[in-house]
């Protein structure tokens, strides 16, 4: 039976992708940042998980306005790195798991979570990055990949409750998938971060931490956060810690911390980092 | 933190978003009436548009359905301009990248500080939420 064995929440900030492609980790900007995903990537040396399911949002890259699905799950057989701009980032493709990827579609339809379905796309910082985070630079990926991607670009977006919701629905069809897989989520985006307007620049440590506490032990407070608070506190690109709720609902009612990191600033943004396990409750 | 409450009156919802200083939220409004600035910018995105772009900016945005306004505040990068036009900073930053600036340059510009200074504000802990969390609030 395919279980999920430990959510991994972090940021992805498009920059920690550049010092990595130009070997910028270990400067005086990067290296403190960088510093605290060195517990993760020794966890994913032992761990070897087999599929990661990867909340991520795209910024503008394989959607246009065209189409803006809420959620949309990646069921395809591989995926390659978008070029946003000024190339595709020089990582290996990505390699999806189609038959559980399937899978989960299907029960999270039959959940009555109307996911849209992506057989082909083209994948950005948003998903490339958080892997870069958690494995370095191998030449190719240790574990195969399902994308999940999440509107957070377009009011109104999911609300926590959904996510929330949605992540519980996901741990329920993983542990119906009858294969032996060791699967872990991974909720991606935020922390803080206003990238817009006068107000550009935003960042609040507090705040940030406080929600980051919401995600630990048995509480669900956090599903109620609404989106203004989010927008208020955090800045309007703080909405995307919306997706790590998904993580932490598909942990099921209790988690414990085995890694936390906080550092400010990258570029313009609160980079955080958590990684926990399902605990069983009592 | 906050109730436990679903959304449940849309006006209420979408209104609260204009309590924001400083800010423009990319609600549904903003997504129709920006919708051909941000396409346009997304078309950034293949290096043939990029090339052509730099080549004749001018040239490249008459091929697109934009206000003459529009097309005036993508050849000046008056980025506050395109947000209240509805444009929408993730596609904005296609013209970010076409331009080789890093985010936060562009991202400096539209704000109170130059780029040295803005990153000197973010270094010691960024904008403080403090006092522009709510217009009418003032808190
Ligand atoms: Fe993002």
């Amino acid at each position: 039976m395919a279980r999920i064995t430990a959510g991994i929440a972090s940021s992805h900030v498009p920059l920690l992708g550049m010092a990595v492609d130009q070997g910028k980790t270990g400067d005086d900007y990067f290296g403190p940042i960088f510093a605290g995903y060195e517990w993760t990537k020794d966890f994913e040396k032992q761990e070897k998980p087999d599929v990661v399911i990867l909340v991520y949002n795209d910024h503008a890259s394989a959607f246009d306005m065209k189409i803006v699905p809420t959620f949309a799950i990646g069921c395809g057989e591989s995926y390659k790195s978008a070029d946003e701009g000024f190339g595709p980032r020089p990582v290996p493709d990505v390699e999806g798991h189609p038959d559980l990827a399937w899978h989960i579609a299907q029960s999270l339809i039959l959940d009555e979570f109307d996911m849209t379905i992506i057989n082909e796309m083209e994948v950005d910082h948003g998903l490339t990055v958080p892997l870069s985070m958690m494995f370095g630079t191998p030449d190719e990926w240790p574990a195969r990949v399902i994308p999940l991607a999440v509107n957070v670009v377009t009011y109104p977006v999911p609300s926590g409750n959904r996510c929330w919701a949605l992540g519980e629905a996901i741990g329920r069809a993983v542990e119906s998938f009858p294969e032996d897989l060791n699967v872990q989520i991974w909720g991606t985006g935020g922390m803080s971060h206003q990238l817009q307007g006068p107000r550009a620049g935003l960042l609040n440590r507090e705040w940030d931490n406080k929600f980051m506490d919401l995600l630990i032990g048995d509480t669900d407070e956090a599903r109620w956060i609404e989106h203004i608070e989010y927008i208020r506190e955090t800045g309007t690109e703080g909405i995307e810690m919306v997706m790590w709720l998904i993580m932490r609902g598909a942990l099921g009612k209790k988690t414990r911390c085995l890694h936390r990191h906080y550092h400010i600033p990258c570029s313009n943004t609160a980079i955080g980092h958590l990684v926990l396990e399902p605990k069983p409750a009592g | 933190m906050t109730e436990r409450k679903r959304i449940t009156d849309i006006h209420a919802y979408l209104e609260q978003f204009e309590d924001v200083p400083g800010t423009r939220v990319f609600t549904a409004a903003r997504a129709r009436k920006g919708y051909h600035i941000n396409q346009c910018a997304m078309s950034l995105m293949k290096p043939e548009n990029r090339e052509r772009f730099k080549a004749d900016e001018r040239a490249y945005l008459e091929e697109w359905n934009l206000s003459e306004e529009a097309r005036q505040a993508i050849l000046d990068r008056d980025y506050n301009a395109l947000l209240d036009m509805g444009g929408n900073i993730y596609f904005l930053s296609k013209i970010i990248s076409t331009d080789g600036l890093s985010f936060a340059e562009a991202v400096s510009s539209m704000t109170e500080h130059n780029f040295e200074d803005y990153k000197a504000m973010m270094a010691a802990g960024g904008r403080s939420p403090e006092g522009v969390r709510s217009i009418k609030g003032k808190y």
